[in-house]
């Protein structure tokens, strides 16, 4: 028998019964809805996972000198302390040569005005190393460079943010608009002068980033809040002030961003730079390193812990459904005995039998599959609206690889009971009422 | 074209020994005949009938289709001679309640491997041939006892048997339509096919070209 013959009777059986059809349809969709959930779930974890590690690298560390609310006892809150400075960073390139990346990092608060438009700003003071950790960036006209650095100059560069190919539901009912991004969009300012805080700074590079669901940072929360202007840090240093009354370090630097290359390495350097710093200040820094890698691990552990739950409830639904089907299978074969032997005196063979409940058994599923694809497309789309963004990660192939699985559970569920139905001797299946 | 030699056939029961249906029975039919089986109930016609139809393997004894001992042959091998060597007609017709007029004759042509539109085509001729045509998207339910057997005449003939078989192929009639069934297996017939019809009515098994009476699992002679 032709397939196409089988699928045009399978689907004749299904819909003559259409409350059996429908209850099996019930339990498939159910599974299929949850797997869908759970595949955009997994994916967009790992998805998330390996973007982090992509843009900062498998041996990313941040050391911060610590703040006085992350100590445990009021003696260490109230303890004089040394802050990282400026010369910490460069010794720790200077003694570790090897080290991919190390970029300290100066960050405040000030007044950025061009014109009539005039906002508080998030100003970072960088280095060149800046230039190493996670570049997504477009550059119209240059990055800050050595001699910047190293002359104090009054440069600065601007990241402009990317937009949204498709701006998601949620963000038209989100009433908050970044002036500041607004305003240099509509403001070509490369080669202009800009007031940042008491001083004129020229621009000297626009940091395009690529639109937000192709930016990795999009979907990684990992660094808190970044600044949109960077200057050279010795500049920053000269001029914005070191009162840092907005800033964590407590007078000195931010945070030394560090690179240690392999993920294999970042235990080993944490030990060695802290070493190295405490020397430095005999003992009286305190400092708070961050790994990375630990850092993405925790925020990913409760959403490892829902996907379980849900995959748990998925497979207890497929396997709802894959018992239905089985029972479904089986009773019809018992109501169709006669019909099995009218099927085997004309010549069709204990194959064409078993082909003949495993097809229609498959496109139970198939169908309850599909039922199920358009009820979490449905869902899906919801949640995304609702901000979500794990479920804007949806890719195409998983309803596919759903809707397969429906069929593989009808296939699995009906092998047994289309082998009993081809078993049937055809002298007593034709004798039978 | 057929040949059978000292045919058994055993059911196996619970107790002690089987029931033996036929007891080593002989019988040869030649291409072109019209046989009629005759005997009480339970003197072995049905069985012998499944043997000839290779719906069923003999316990003991050969059997020659065509000069082919199919005595022995597998479950497959049955199959594969069932959809194109034989056609059966049945008492109670047997035809799929849910499928049309045309999809049961179809049905055969669709295990052979034939196309959705040659089967298609070949089914509409059959039917007429049998005369129902415009009858053909009529489920079995909306036709009369002799449409249905005539549907299942086309069912039968539909991928050129050599061999037709009829169990009381005009119990469920009436006398009129049955005579009209009749008719048009001896038209058949007459057209070359072999026949071989199971009947208790004598004057139906008279219309045969030779009757065979069965009794207590041997021929009468």
């Amino acid at each position: 028998m032709r397939i196409s013959e089988s699928l045009r009777t399978g689907t004749l059986e299904i819909f003559h019964h259409k409350m059996r059809s429908f209850l099996t349809f019930f339990a498939i969709s159910i599974g299929v809805i949850s797997i869908m959930y759970s595949l955009t779930l997994i994916y967009s974890m790992n998805f998330r996972t390996r973007k982090a590690l992509e843009v900062l690298g498998h041996g990313r560390l941040k050391i911060q000198p610590k703040r006085y609310y992350q100590e445990t006892t009021s003696m260490d809150k109230k303890e004089a302390r040394d802050t990282l400075t400026l010369e910490d960073a460069t010794a720790l390139r200077a003694n570790f040569p090897e080290l991919p990346m190390v970029s300290p990092i100066l960050a405040n608060g000030a007044q950025f005005s061009h014109g009539d438009f005039n906002n508080g700003e998030y100003i970072a003071g960088i280095t060149t190393e800046w230039k190493k950790r996670g570049w997504v960036y477009k550059v119209r006209g240059r990055f800050l460079n050595e001699h910047d650095v190293a002359s104090f100059a009054r440069v600065c560069v601007i990241i402009q943010n990317g937009g949204w190919f498709k701006k998601p539901q949620w963000m038209k009912f989100y009433g908050w608009k970044d002036e500041f991004q607004e305003y240099i969009k509509h403001h070509d300012l490369l080669g202009k002068s800009v007031r940042l805080g008491d001083n004129l700074y020229t621009v000297v590079g626009i940091l395009e980033e690529p639109p937000l669901e192709k930016n990795p940072k999009t979907f990684l929360d990992l660094e808190g809040w970044e600044a949109k202007v960077l200057i050279p840090i010795s500049t920053f240093q000269r001029l914005m002030g070191n009162d840092n009354s907005w800033g964590w370090g407590g007078g000195g630097l931010d945070s030394i961003n560090v690179d240690t290359g392999k993920a294999a390495t970042v235990e080993l350097y944490k030990r060695r730079l802290e070493k190295t710093l405490q020397a430095r200040h005999a003992g009286r820094l305190r400092l708070d390193v961050k790994d990375f890698g630990e850092i993405i691990k925790t925020k990913m552990a409760d959403k490892h812990r829902d996907m379980y739950t849900v995959l748990i409830i998925g497979a207890i639904a497929i396997l709802a459904g894959g018992i239905g089907i089985m029972n479904v299978t089986l009773a019809t074969i018992y109501s169709r005995i006669k019909e099995i032997g009218i099927r085997r005196a004309i010549g069709a063979t204990r194959g064409d039998i078993m082909a003949q409940f495993i097809i229609e058994a498959m496109l139970l599923g198939f169908f309850g599959g599909l039922a199920g694809i358009l009820i979490s497309m449905g869902g899906i789309q919801y949640l995304a609206s609702k901000g979500d963004t794990d479920m804007m990660m949806v890719q195409w192939w998983m309803p596919l690889l759903s809707v397969l699985a429906a069929v593989l559970t009808g296939f699995l569920a009906a092998l047994y009971p289309a082998y009993q139905a081809s078993r049937l001797d055809p002298v007593e299946a034709l004798r039978y009422e | 074209m057929i040949k059978c030699e000292n045919l058994q056939k055993t059911y196996p029961l619970r107790k002690l020994h089987g029931y033996q249906a036929l007891k080593g029975l002989d019988l040869h039919i030649r291409t072109g005949e019209f046989v009629a089986i005759t005997g009480p109930s339970g003197c072995g016609k049905s069985t012998l009938l499944n043997i000839l139809g290779f719906l069923d393997n003999p316990s003991g004894g050969h059997y020659f289709f065509r000069d082919r001992n199919v005595s022995s042959f597998s479950d497959s091998e049955r199959s594969s001679l069932r959809l194109s060597e034989v056609g059966f007609i049945f008492q109670s017709f047997n035809l799929l309640p849910r499928f049309t007029a045309l999809d049961n004759v179809r049905l055969p042509m669709l295990y052979l491997g034939a196309g959705s539109d040659e089967s298609e085509s070949r089914a509409c001729g059959l039917l007429e041939r049998v005369g129902l045509a415009g009858k053909e998207y009529h489920s079995p339910l909306e036709l009369s006892g002799g449409e249905r057997q005539r549907v299942g005449m086309a069912r039968a003939l539909a991928n050129d048997p050599k061999l037709l078989l009829a169990d009381e192929p005009t119990g469920n009639l009436d006398s009129r339509t049955g005579v009209e069934v009749m008719a048009m297996l001896k038209d058949l017939n007459r057209a070359g096919l072999t026949i071989i019809m199971v009947t208790h009515d004598q004057n139906l098994a008279g219309m045969a070209s030779r009757i065979v009476k069965v009794k207590d699992g041997v021929i009468e002679a």
